[in-house]
């Protein structure tokens, strides 16, 4: 599904990524925890082209993002993401905000997408505020609106960039329980997070990054029961 | 049509000329429009009412009637009184009186932006209304004032092009007198504006300068 | 002597109405040009870019009065043939000009609107069009009246220089009023006051809308000076793929 090989994402003379390689599985779910600087968000942000690639190849459901002849918009479509800022468009009704895409984007009839928009919002939880203006919504009511946004262009794959950072404690455990059931529909996930409790429950694979490099790679026990590298010890004792 | 400059050459004193003349009105107009600009500043944020009144209607007037009105008013409308004033003073004057509205408003709206707490923080000190102006308030006042007045300074410098309309031997009207000489319209007109971005661009690039060094902290 | 003037009122409403259309053209085409301008702002070429840049730099370092003398004078040599109406070079000078300012409070008001909106917008697949369409102009719209208020209403009294070219229109037939009937110091009250009758209003709409906007915590662009032009370097709003 995604095959990431000897990435590197360099600002100027700032190296943020210094070479990461690693392969993905469809209906994955793979959390990347780390330091803050560590660049787990750059890593992200660049398998959806939101960062240029310095050097290295990302190859994604086919789409070798690398390739100087590609369809941005199409790499997009196919890769949905969820902000830590959730950045739902503030002049828009939350219908409106999941319908935008898939109307104008991908072209689809307005009918069907609007079927197909409070479905969505009934997963999420929240199919009685179709008709309000995000700013009436919390900040987890909003971040879930965010999910059903990207889930309505149909995605291959999911990213979420510190998607319950910026939420107050109470609100974080529905957006966890949103991602929870997604997860389990076999949606493939690449989550960037510092819910440790989340990456161990629902998880299939935790990813340790630090200084640009991926540290530690494995499964969730493995990672937080028994972490081989000094530097994930470290990081996990000042995290839990 | 052909691009030719040779004929423009014997007129390049008389454009300097002019455009002596263009700096040295808005030199003396941005001096004396400031002081005016000054005091109307000062009587419309007075304790008296009729001070406030006539500085208010002075600052809303002269921002809602083009310059070119009132350099009418001054040089022909002025004769019905029999004040028969040159070009160059009508000129002067109609800038003046322009450029101390746009002043005033430039000193409320950057003395306005200074924090409230640097007031309350210099009377907690024990500093009188004059101390406080003096250490609080005029500094950090004059900051927020500095890139707007060089902004005015060069709008000034292009809206005297207008007193042209009044025989005032400026840039644009020895422009004008060229280009009916040589009839080398497309050139005259190009020098022209050349000459006008040049003075105003080093004049922003000066001001953004300025501020950096003045201003450090 | 003030029966003698109601019969030149009609010669001033003329000049008024021409001042009029002459400033819908130049407030409609300007605007539509400055939002090519400002949209040329967030281009991801740099060329674009800068002849956006240029042009907005250029026309803001030069008088109005040298715009109009060009478009009047100089402007037809190039279309060989071509002879433009004192109506027809005024509305080019005078949307030139609008058109420079106006191109910077559009790039301000599209720099007013977060990064996060620009993201969002581009991770579900849009294209710069409908990026811009949907998701940017209508936030940047908001905050953009005042400043276009304030541009609109300087345009209007510059307006009174196209008279300089021979175009009859308010100021210029304020002049004329003046010189036939004497009475020059009449004729120039009353052009002035037309001046403001119809700015003073229009800039009291710009504050109260403004100030209703600050009150609902938007960032609203200050008018472009001269000297924010070198402000920075312009660049398109999102480090993608640039």
């Amino acid at each position: 599904m995604i095959t990431v090989k000897d990435l590197h994402k360099s600002y100027g003379k700032l190296e943020v990524l210094k070479g990461i390689s690693c392969e993905i599985d469809a209906s994955q779910v793979v959390c990347v925890i780390g330091p803050s600087g560590s660049g787990k968000s750059t890593f992200l942000r660049c398998l959806n082209l939101l960062e240029s690639i310095t050097s290295g190849t990302v190859v994604i459901n086919g789409h070798d993002l690398g390739d100087r002849k590609l369809n941005t918009s199409a790499v997009r479509q196919d890769v949905g993401m969820v902000f830590q800022q959730f950045n739902l468009f503030p002049h828009m009704k939350v219908l409106e905000n999941i319908m935008i895409a898939p109307v104008k984007v991908a072209k689809k009839p307005k009918a069907v997408t609007r079927e197909k928009a409070l479905e969505l919002l009934d997963k999420v939880g929240l199919a009685s505020k179709a008709d309000v203006y995000p700013s009436a919504l919390s900040g987890g009511q909003q971040q879930r609106v965010a999910i059903a946004r990207a889930l309505a262009m149909d995605p291959t794959v999911m990213l979420f960039d510190e998607p319950t950072s910026a939420l107050d404690p109470e609100t974080v455990g529905d957006v966890l329980q949103v991602m929870k059931r997604l997860a389990e529909e076999g949606m493939t996930m690449v989550v960037v997070s510092h819910e440790m409790g989340f990456a161990r429950e629902v998880a299939d694979r935790v990813i340790f990054m630090d200084g640009g490099v991926i540290v530690e790679d494995g499964n969730p026990a493995e990672i937080f029961d028994n972490p081989k590298e000094a530097r994930t010890q470290a990081f996990l004792s000042r995290v839990s | 049509m052909t691009w030719y400059l040779g004929d423009l050459i014997p007129y390049m004193p008389l454009l300097l000329q002019g455009l002596w003349i263009s700096i040295y009105i808005s030199v003396l107009s941005f001096v004396f429009g400031s002081v005016l600009g000054l005091f109307a500043y000062l009587a419309k944020a007075s304790r008296w009412r009729v001070l406030r009144g006539i500085s208010g209607a002075y600052i809303e007037v002269v921002r809602n009637v083009p310059l070119l009105v009132v350099l009418y008013l001054i040089y022909f409308g002025l004769t019905q009184f029999g004040v028969n004033l040159d070009p160059l003073w009508s000129t002067l004057i109609a800038l003046t009186i322009n450029n101390g509205a746009y002043v005033a408003e430039i000193l409320r709206a950057g003395f306005e932006a200074v924090p409230k707490g640097l007031r309350e923080a210099a009377h907690a000190l024990g500093m009188n209304s004059a101390q406080t102006f003096r250490y609080a308030i005029l500094v950090p006042g004059i900051r927020n004032v500095f890139p707007a007045m060089t902004n005015q300074f060069i709008l000034l410098f292009l809206f005297s092009s207008v007193a042209s309309v009044i025989a005032l031997p400026e840039l644009t009207n020895q422009l004008l007198r060229v280009n009916s000489e040589t009839l080398r319209t497309f050139e005259v007109f190009t020098v022209g504006a050349l000459l006008y971005y040049v003075v105003s661009s080093v004049l922003a690039i000066g001001s953004r300068l300025g501020e950096k060094r003045l201003f450090r902290w | 002597m003030v029966g003698d003037f109601v019969q030149f009122l009609p010669a001033l409403a003329k000049g008024a109405g021409t001042t009029a259309i002459l400033c819908i053209i130049a407030a409609v085409a300007g605007s539509l040009l400055g939002l090519v301008i400002g949209l040329m702002r967030s281009s991801s070429w740099a060329v674009v870019r800068w002849i956006s840049a240029i042009f907005t730099n250029f026309l803001r370092g030069i008088p109005l009065l040298i715009i109009l003398l060009f478009t009047y004078f100089a402007l037809p040599l190039l279309i060989p043939g071509a002879i433009f109406s004192q109506m027809v070079s005024g509305a080019i000078g005078l949307t030139l000009f609008v058109s420079a300012y106006i191109g910077e409070v559009v790039r301000g008001s599209i720099e007013s609107v977060p990064k996060g909106q620009f993201e969002a917008a581009e991770a579900l697949g849009m294209n710069f069009a409908q990026k811009f369409r949907y998701v940017i102009m209508p936030q940047a719209m908001r905050v953009i009246v005042p400043p276009w208020v304030g541009i609109i209403l300087a345009m209007i009294k510059d307006s009174s220089l196209v008279s300089v070219i021979g175009l009859v229109e308010l100021t210029q037939a304020g002049k004329i009023v003046g010189t036939s009937t004497m009475e020059p110091l009449v004729a120039f009250v009353l052009v002035g006051a037309v001046y403001f009758v119809i700015c003073y209003p229009l800039g009291h709409f710009g504050r109260w809308y403004e100030k209703r906007l600050k009150a609902s915590g938007f960032n609203v662009p200050h008018q472009a000076t001269a000297t924010d032009i070198l402000d920075e370097e312009p660049g398109p709003r999102v480090g993608g793929n640039q």
